[in-house]
């Protein structure tokens, strides 16, 4: 059974990418304005994306009931070719980790495509931008499920190409097309170092099967082990957008909003977060690695609550606060709480969505991004300022949402396994996650109108269709919490995580002194947001800020920005110097091929040579 | 030298390389499409020589000899083909040479 699933959850979604596609393309173009059926036809590409983004939902929910360690379903690569058998067989493996990543894909992939309903209607190149979610939904599925590093690899730089192709989808608009070329290059880097790792297990070992890779990960080399693990830590980094590759989240921020709710908020980013959880047992051993992945983790959080705090673009806000709380899984898992930190993932997915989701509804009614045109729309828009009242809480860590639970025990892990001052400095990072989730939503929904910004009673029917189910999920998922450690437990042979009940979890977070701390922390933030906000309030929380040298230096992202520039034009820079040996001059490219066959050959020679002697 | 080198198949072996060298050469320098399609057979020729001697070395001369007359009439379309490209490109462009004949440069 589930050896059908796993298929369905992939082919679904890239079966309506292809279904729009042909559908569009045997539309004639037709020159006439005729609104009747362009309406029609726009129709069709939103009804068709929702049936089949709902169809890979349905599929991955019933795989949660058919979930093992064991290889559900392998397809053998090249037949008898002795070169591509190589590659091995595309094998998948519907553990805990991976189910649960490809559910989170589909369910919240599936409700931004109903968001997207309202939220792209009467836009143009609805095809192209469907065909993109959907193609983007079934490639994270596949990269959860998949137990072949190299299939993993190949679904990863799947998902990399559309979130560039979806942040360059308004590609008229240089700024939108520059922050798409550079999360491609950021994410590049790091899939390199995924590339590497893989190849050293392949060398090594011979498979490019995970599981076998966990079981004898200590029979190979300390260097080798130690140069795939950071060669994961920097993939896991560039993709979960971690210090130093963070900047290109922020400028990812031009995609459309239901975009952004699901490739870089609830599924893409927590990639990098996935890969080091699945590969924890293999690299725990490795000197130094859960220092530095400590360090990524805890710099990160700090760094990114900070600039969230400067910002004032309401899409930037929570792009940071979403780099923020992936520092937390990423500390997490290098403290030792694989289960903490794919928690929060699952917490984080929910209310970032709902978080970004509710916010695409305030920029389609407002058209504007900037918090400080905004304020007092929550009279005009209450169950948008509702649901997003819920997400920012949930944010900020408040009992009883998801996010207080995973975040304490995220905090929990980090006093069992990890240094006191990484702790200290996470505390602190609550307690500004608290801050600026204040600053926002007061920004935003309180307040007084800052400018006269007239909300459009657009259509939102759809819009409220997704926000709703992500708030009482928001709401409710933490009750789960029980069923997902015995589900993890019970299927990854691997890690070392204990099968605990929702009642004995709900009683260690409340009992520890650790969560009471957190909790005055958070309160503190909650507190001087509060303050701030009411004594600024005649014009929001508005601080002056072109004159603080801090807030500059936060804008510029404590100087990665400078760093993440450099990286962009260098990559540039070597394209443009590659494209000189495109000389369309075919003498030249005949000496190519000529070079080529005498490099071939000589390697050859030079193989037959060694094996002779 | 060693005059025990001297076997036939070494001498159709040199053949064959310099056949190679002298085809490769041309289409290194030269930038004239009735040269260039010149120079192409010269290295089909260096390919038959060697489907012959190599049906000879393995023993079964027949299927060497037969695979180098099938070669010899693909090669014959090849430059016709070419030729008549390459009277096309002159009444159009009024020029043989290729490299101004090239419009999609970067």
């Amino acid at each position: 059974m589930p050896g059908i699933l796993i298929p369905l959850v992939i082919l679904f979604p890239w079966l309506g990418a292809l279904a729009i596609f042909v559908a569009a393309s045997f539309w004639p173009v037709d020159t006439v304005e005729d609104k009747a059926l362009s309406e029609r036809r726009a129709g069709w590409q939103h009804g068709l994306a929702v049936g089949f983004s709902l169809a890979g939902a349905a599929a991955a929910l019933a795989l949660l009931a058919f979930s093992s360690s064991d290889i559900a379903l392998s397809i053998a690569v090249g037949g008898g070719n002795p070169v591509l058998s190589a590659i091995g067989a595309m094998t998948f493996v519907p553990d805990g980790l991976g189910v649960f990543l490809a559910v989170v894909a589909s369910v919240i992939g599936s409700l931004c495509v109903i968001f997207s309903v309202d939220y792209m209607h009467g836009e143009g190149h609805l095809s192209r931008y469907y065909a993109l979610v959907l193609i983007f939904i079934g490639a994270m599925s596949g990269l959860a499920l998949s137990s072949s590093l190299l299939f993993l690899f190949f679904f990863w730089e799947i998902t990399a190409l559309t979130s560039y192709a979806l942040i360059s989808f308004n590609n008229d608009d240089p700024k939108a097309v520059a922050g798409g070329i550079k999360a491609l290059i950021m994410t590049q880097l790091g899939g390199v170092g995924l590339l590497i790792g893989a190849l050293v297990v392949y060398a090594n070992l011979g498979t490019f099967q995970i599981n076998e890779f966990l079981a004898r990960a200590s029979s190979l080399p300390a260097g080798l082990l130690s140069l795939m693990a950071f060669g994961f830590l920097a993939a896991a980094a560039a993709k979960s957008a971690q210090v130093p590759f963070q900047t290109w989240l922020p400028d990812a921020m031009e995609a459309p909003t239901p975009v952004s709710a699901l490739i870089h908020a609830a599924t893409m980013v927590n990639a990098g977060v996935y890969l080091l959880a699945r590969f924890y047992p293999a690299f725990e051993a490795v000197p130094g690695w859960k220092d530095a992945v400590v360090i990524v983790g805890v710099l990160t959080a700090l760094l990114a609550a900070l600039m969230a705090l400067a910002a004032d673009d309401l899409k930037r806000v929570l792009a940071y606060s979403t780099v923020s709380q992936l520092g937390y899984m990423v500390y997490a898992v290098g403290v030792g709480g694989v289960f903490a930190s794919q928690f929060h993932l699952f917490s984080h997915a929910i209310f970032k969505a709902l978080l970004f989701l509710a916010a695409g509804a305030v920029i389609h009614a407002v058209g504007t991004r900037d918090m400080r045109k905004m304020g007092d729309l929550g009279r005009q828009m209450p169950l948008v300022r509702n649901v997003f009242v819920i997400g920012a809480l949930a944010l900020a860590g408040l009992p009883i949402l998801n996010g207080f639970w995973s975040k304490e025990l995220v905090l929990e892990a980090g006093l069992t396994g990890g240094p006191a001052w990484a702790l200290l400095a996470m505390l602190v990072g609550a307690g500004l996650t608290a801050l600026y989730t204040v600053r926002m939503v007061w920004m935003v929904f309180y307040g007084h109108a800052r400018s006269s910004l007239h909300v459009h009673a657009g259509r939102s029917a759809f819009m409220n269709t997704a926000l709703v189910p992500l708030a009482v999920a928001a709401l409710l998922s933490w009750l789960l919490a029980g069923t997902f450690a015995s589900f993890l437990h019970a299927s990854l042979p691997y890690h070392d995580i204990h099968d605990v009940s929702l009642l004995e979890l709900v009683k260690e977070i409340v009992t520890a002194p650790l969560t009471w701390v957190a909790m005055v922390v958070v309160a503190i933030g909650l507190g001087v947001g509060a303050w701030s906000a009411r004594r600024a309030s005649g014009a929001g929380i508005e601080l002056k800020r072109s004159e603080n040298v801090f807030v500059n230096w936060a804008r510029a992202s404590f100087g990665f920005e400078w760093l993440n520039r450099q990286v962009v034009s260098l990559a540039k820079l070597v394209g443009r110097g590659l494209a000189h040996t495109q000389t369309g001059v075919l003498n030249w490219n005949v000496m190519g091929i000529v070079l080529g066959l005498v490099l071939v050959m000589g390697l050859l020679a030079a193989s037959v040579w060694g094996q002779t002697f | 030298m060693n005059p025990e080198w001297f076997t036939p198949q070494n001498v159709i072996l040199a053949g064959i390389i310099g056949l190679m060298a002298v085809g490769l050469y041309g289409l290194l320098i030269t930038r004239n499409l009735i040269k260039i399609v010149m120079v192409l057979q010269i290295m089909v020729k260096a390919a038959v020589l060697a489907l012959v001697l190599a049906g000879q070395a393995s023993g079964r001369a027949g299927t060497g000899q037969s695979l180098a007359a099938t070669v010899i009439v693909a090669d014959t379309m090849v430059a016709v083909v070419g030729l008549a490209l390459a009277i096309q490109i002159r009444r159009r462009f009024n020029t043989v040479d290729v490299s101004e004949v090239s419009t999609l440069k970067g």
